[in-house]
């Protein structure tokens, strides 16, 4: 028996049952092909799907994407910009777009704006997934024990998502990234940096994942098939492997899905505090940081605004239909 | 349902900040424009006229000027602030011995009598200092200003505890007893060895090593008077007793305060002051675009921090002609610069020094801060055109179109023994979007020749304490390039050399901003022209000491600072000082 | 019940405890861990000409010269108390709650606190009743009319707020609205409610609709998914079959169900944003809470951070303990432990 995922248990709250639509054809079908059947039909989540595949591959294939329709990330074209009358704008409309230059370039330097948005998109993709990775790791795997076990160990575990919830982000956050020491654990300069962002952003959002699977667990755990398992004598490691873990994998690659915006946003927002990526590497969010003081260069702003938009969009429409997609209750 | 738990990241996307950050001033006292200019002279609205002459002059008393401070202000007590648009406005509520003449232009770094008579008597070697005070000045609450509330002022200003703020020139240089520790703390000491009272109208000044150019210091805001028994310390900066045309009212530290008319000035004993409108009003902690979009709209009268208007306004001023005209494109007594560590290997060697000299890029320079008009204009000295003493001279020429000259520094770095380039870090401060542009550029343009540099931005607020002006950590982390920039604490070449190229106030402990220039024989040269009393000689003294540190290759001057200014629509009298390269505070006028 | 809350109080006071000594940690530990004395950490907070003496001078001031528990034991103690000021010419008592002075302007944080309190509060509570009207009321309509084009462009706009972050918004909105067609407010116009209440709305206008926007955006979405389920439950059915209005049905009962999710989150939220929306208060120069923790937090302000710190975890906390009582209220099916 597999069981939807839990929507919108915040508190420690007894969740209702949910009721099984079956299938209806004769045949059994599993959860996942269902869920895939259903997603197919979903032409607003396979278009944000679809988009999602396209983005990772423009990430991966940054550097020949570039070489053919751009100019290297970081050279400076001061030829492009108004030295003369003083304003240092992109010469030409539209932020000086031109074929050499598709989305125009910024001020002041004249660096390709194309370019910058594709290297920009490795930043935010890597660390979004590997945050979200890494709230998802912690999250589930504090949030089963705590569902699981029960007892002090929950009581202690909800305490100490209480205080990473009401934990002030953003002292830690500029701190942290202030202090840290250009080079630790092997890594130095950006890569060190990268890792410290993921390390922020991951290790302080696990509460949220961890309190959903808590509750789920907390519910399951009640179900009669944990408790014939138990009373057959299977030991915990045993239920919550074959017993548990299949049926939370549908919350989990849910809210994953549904995180990675948020984390995206999240990186946008370190890099606008000047924690972020460090210059002149490109990222999203250290271009809409230098593109709001030059907000009468709409252009600079809309590009990285728009890879932002679009992303965080696409991950959310796919998100939401995946979730429709594994939940049966939804009627279609 | 959707997933919920997004808030807090929401919250935090919410929660980023908007990077419009203004940097206030770095500067101190202030600095010349190095342009003619005449009082009295009034000019047509043109673009930068108010910094050659007077803008809308008139004499009609009367109205209400608004100013606003993208940040706060660093302190209102004339004690402690250092800034060069507070010391310009300080001149409204308080009168310093010396000041600045209220005038357009260079002739507003001539030094005039405030609260003295005469410019001071110079005895025993400039070693000691004597002013007479006029008569008939008083406090805003009637009391009499003697020689004792000067002398109160200054030794107060002398209480690093209590104010660890302010200039430090009165500490180190006055003879104060030892182990004297301010009037709060050590209020029983006898400090006539340092300033002596012999009547209520004469102050006596006596100094460890001569100073010639005692006036400059007189003008400070700290020697403006002080009752003792209204000193609050640390508080007094809320509850400020005025000497000047105007005096404190409805004072909300952070957020804002007016300044009304003191019934108690009396304009007999103040040839300097016009005094011309009824009201001031000053608003704190006021978003920086929104500052230039309310000077543009005609809602604000002035931008009292004066470093210019925001890259947003910067366009539309520069290509609007309307708005253009009533700019002002002032330059300031600024240097910004990048100093370049001797300490770090292999800038060790004076010829990989040069490398970098000849083959930055230096209109990339002027590009990141702003380009010519918000930026500045190309440096090759250290010394600003404005500052006496200045001569125009370029000891590594960096090709016809300033962008660098890559055989000569090629050559230099065969010279030095790295015909391929070397590698190194460029420090700056990660606040200011402008550093790291110019961070940026040097990557860019010294890559041509092989110096590869890696950017490393540090925190504003300890970048000297901690981290560039720190001599261990700067060797340590091998950053070989730091950017910098100064402003003169006044015109003259002391106020502007003597923190950036004497090698005695690098501290091993940190927080000075000279993180490079270690030359024996230029801090032999600051002293003697200190003892120098003819002005000329000194200046050119100085002068002097500006070749010598350039021939050792331990600046890269960069751009001597502009900023843009907008006119007011309402103000009248409108110009801009030398002595701070902003408006002159105390001359401007209200149409209502 | 009452032991519930008593329990939950209690920890929560525990919970603010923690957060100050994290806190405490953080700006003082760390730097520790790169090399910093007192010395190097006073440095910040005094001017450019300051010689070793002074620097060492600021540090005993400040305190930095005593261990760590030491200065946090002082702290809490003003807290707990109050404490004494010595502003050089005199001391000055500051009475319990005392959170201290801070570094760089030398004003006691409490009465600072308290001045910007309302800043924040009037921004959040005027946001969060515009967008919970709004995003309800869009998302049950939207639930209702599933599948038209209301439907289908309400969710839309709703994932486009979603989906930018604010700081894009705000500035295109101060911009547009307040400069260009100028009937907004400019930044920095805010009036205290009671100086003139006119004034007070309309200065807070624009951050309440660009805020409202963002949020907004997100209960739409929740109350439709959340009203879409209630709609199949069976007691939906059974109060139809009743003959009940079609009214009745939806707003009374099926919202009702729908609701429980929303008001967590908006518990939460508004709590957060009662710690300081930081971004929104910039960009609108408002002198509120979250401005107030960005300007700490960039000249090092300990005291400053402390505030705000303890201030936004209060809330958080608050809103956590409400959005639960509720939560029991409203769902009898929730036991509370």
């Amino acid at each position: 028996m597999t069981l939807p995922p839990e929507v919108g248990a915040e508190a420690e709250a007894a969740v209702p049952e949910a009721v099984l639509v079956g299938a209806g054809a004769t045949e059994g079908r599993s959860l996942g092909q269902i869920a895939w059947m259903r997603l197919k039909r979903d032409k607003v989540a396979l278009g944000g799907g679809i988009f999602l595949i396209f983005l990772i591959l423009l990430a991966i294939f940054a550097p020949l994407i570039v070489k053919y329709l751009g100019s290297p990330p970081n050279e400076f074209h001061q030829e492009l910009i108004d030295t003369a009358g003083g304003t240092l704008e992109p010469i030409g409309r539209f932020g000086g777009m031109s074929w050499d230059h598709l989305m125009g370039v910024e001020p002041v330097n004249g660096r390709d704006i194309f370019s910058r948005v594709v290297y920009g998109s490795r930043i935010s993709l890597l660390i979004a997934f590997l945050a979200t990775l890494l709230s998802v790791a912690i999250g589930t795997t504090l949030g089963i024990i705590s569902g699981f076990i029960g007892g002090w160990t929950d009581t202690l575990t909800s305490r100490l998502m209480d205080v990473f919830l009401a934990f002030p982000l953003l002292v830690l956050a500029i701190a942290l990234a202030g202090v840290f020491p250009d080079q630790a654990f092997g890594l130095q300069g950006n890569q060190l940096r990268i890792a410290l962002l993921i390390f922020i952003i991951g290790f302080f959002n696990w509460p949220y994942i961890g309190r959903i699977i808590r509750g789920q667990t907390l519910s399951l755990r009640e179900r009669e098939f944990v408790e014939s398992a138990r009373s057959i004598g299977a030991r915990r490691g045993y239920i919550l492997r074959t017993e548990m873990l299949p049926n939370l994998i549908a919350p989990i690659l849910v809210y994953s899905t549904l995180l990675i915006p948020t984390n995206i946003l999240f990186e946008a927002a370190l890099s606008f505090l000047g924690v972020g990526i460090r210059p002149p590497t490109a990222s999203w969010g250290g271009m809409l940081s230098d593109a709001v003081v030059f907000y009468t260069q709409p252009h600079f702003m809309f590009w990285p605004g728009m890879a932002i938009f679009v992303t965080v969009l696409a991950f959310n429409l796919f998100g939401d239909g995946l979730r429709d997609a594994l939940d049966p209750r939804a009627n279609r | 349902m959707d997933h919920s738990r997004s808030w807090r990241a929401r919250g935090l996307a919410a929660a980023g900040v908007s990077a419009a950050l203004v940097l206030a001033a770095c500067g101190g006292g202030g600095g010349a424009g190095g342009q003619q200019g005449s009082s009295n002279q009034s000019t047509q609205a043109a673009f930068n006229a108010a910094s050659t002459g007077v803008v809308s002059p008139s004499d009609k008393k009367g109205g209400t000027l608004k100013f606003a401070n993208a940040g706060d202000w660093d302190t209102l007590d004339p004690g402690e602030t250092y800034y060069a648009y507070s010391w310009n406005f300080a001149r409204l509520y308080g009168r310093s011995l010396m000041m600045f003449k209220s005038a357009p232009g260079k002739e507003g770094n001539q030094l005039v009598p405030d609260l003295a008579e005469a410019p001071g008597q110079a005895s025993d070697n400039a070693k000691t200092w004597t002013y007479k005070l006029r008569k008939g000045v008083k406090f805003d609450d009637g009391t009499e200003v003697t020689s004792a509330d000067v002398k109160y002022a200054v030794l107060r200003s002398t209480d690093k505890q209590t104010f660890p703020n302010g200039p430090a020139y009165w500490d180190g240089m006055l003879n104060l007893p030892s182990g004297y520790k301010g009037p709060y703390k050590t209020p029983n000491m006898n400090t006539d060895s340092a300033i002596e009272t012999p009547d209520k109208s004469t102050i006596v000044f006596h100094m460890k090593q001569p100073f010639a150019a005692f006036d400059y210091l007189a003008q400070q805001p700290n020697t403006m008077p002080v009752p003792k028994d209204k000193d609050t310390g640390a508080k007094y900066r809320n509850s400020i007793v005025s000497t000047g045309p105007y005096k404190f009212a409805d004072l909300q530290p952070g957020k804002s305060f007016n300044l009304v008319r003191n019934d108690q000035w009396d304009p007999a004993t103040d040839p300097n002051r016009k005094a011309l409108p009824d009201r001031m009003e000053v608003a704190l902690n006021v978003n920086a675009d929104d500052i230039d979009n309310r000077l543009i709209s005609g809602d604000l009268d002035v931008d009292v921090v004066a470093t210019g208007v925001q890259p947003a306004a910067q366009s539309r001023v520069l290509t609007d002609p309307t708005l253009k005209e009533n700019a002002d494109n002032p330059l300031s007594a600024r240097l910004w610069y990048t100093s370049i560590n001797p300490t770090v290997a292999p800038l060790n060697n004076i010829d990989c020094r040069k490398a970098i000299e000849y083959a930055m890029d230096r209109t990339a320079y002027q590009t990141a801060y702003g380009g010519q008009f918000a930026g500045g204009d190309l440096a090759t000295t250290i010394l600003p055109p404005s500052i006496p003493g200045y001569s125009k001279f370029d000891l590594f020429p960096d090709g016809p179109d300033h962008k660098g000259d890559l055989d000569a520094a090629k050559k230099s770095l065969e010279a030095c023994g790295q015909p391929n380039g070397f590698e190194t870090n460029i420090a700056y401060r990660a606040e200011r979007p402008k550093e790291k542009a110019t961070a940026e550029a040097f990557q860019q343009a010294l890559g041509r020749v092989g110096i590869k540099l890696t950017l490393k931005p540090y925190p504003q607020g300890d970048y000297f304490a901690q981290y560039a002006g720190l001599p261990p950590y700067v060797v340590k982390n091998k950053l070989g390039l730091a950017l910098n920039g100064w402003a003169a604490d006044w015109p003259d070449g002391f106020g502007f050399l003597s923190q950036i190229v004497d090698s005695r106030v690098i501290r091993a402990t940190g927080g000075s901003s000279n993180t490079s220039v270690r030359i024996p024989e230029v801090d032999k040269m600051l002293d003697s022209a200190l003892t120098e009393l003819n002005t000329d000689k000194r200046n050119q003294m100085w002068g002097e000491v500006d070749k010598r540190v350039m021939e050792d290759a331990v600046i890269y001057p960069g751009v001597y600072s502009k900023s843009l200014l907008v006119r007011s629509k309402n103000a009248t009298n409108i110009m801009v000082t030398d002595a701070y390269g902003e408006y002159d505070y105390l001359g401007l006028g209200a149409q209502k | 019940m009452f032991g519930y809350i008593v329990r939950r109080l209690v920890w929560a006071v525990l919970l603010l405890i923690v957060l100050s000594m994290v806190t405490f940690s953080i700006f003082y530990l760390i730097p520790r861990l790169g090399g910093a004395t007192p010395e190097t950490l006073a440095s910040r907070y005094v001017g450019r000409a300051a010689t070793a003496e002074t620097v060492h001078l600021a540090a005993e001031r400040l305190g930095f010269l005593d261990p760590v528990p030491v200065q946090y034991w002082h702290w809490l103690k003003g807290v707990l108390v109050g404490a004494n000021y010595d502003y050089g010419a005199g001391v000055e008592r500051c009475p319990a709650p005392c959170l201290g002075y801070s570094f760089i302007t030398k004003q006691p944080v409490w009465p600072e606190l308290l001045d910007r309190a309302p800043v924040t509060i009037s921004l959040t509570v005027g946001a969060a009743i515009i967008w919970l009207v709004a995003g309800v009321s869009i998302g049950v309509i939207s639930a209702l009319r599933r599948g038209t084009v209301f439907d289908r462009g309400a969710m839309g706009i709703a994932l486009a707020g979603v989906s930018l972050p604010i700081f894009f918004t705000g500035l295109i909105a101060l911009a547009f609205f307040s400069y260009q067609l100028r009937i907004t407010a400019p930044g920095g116009s805010y009036v205290p409610f009671s100086q003139n209440p006119a004034q007070w709305a309309y200065s807070l206008l624009l951050p309440w609709i660009t805020l409202a926007f963002l949020f907004s955006a997100q209960y739409a979405r929740l109350t439709r998914a959340g009203m879409l389920e209630t709609m199949t439950e069976d007691y939906i059915r059974t109060a139809r079959a009743k003959g009940l209005p079609e009214k009745t049905v939806i707003l009374k009962h099926a919202l009702r169900g729908a609701l429980t999710p929303v008001l967590t989150i908006f518990g939460l939220d508004v709590g957060l944003l009662l710690g300081g929306a930081v971004i929104t208060e910039k960009t609108f120069s408002l002198n509120g809470l979250g401005k107030y923790a960005y300007d700490g937090i960039v000249s090092g302000d300990l005291p400053k951070i402390l505030g705000v710190t303890l201030v936004a975890g209060f809330f958080v906390i608050m809103a956590n303990l409400f959005v639960d009582l509720l939560y029991g209220v409203i769902d009898p099916r929730v036991r509370l432990q």
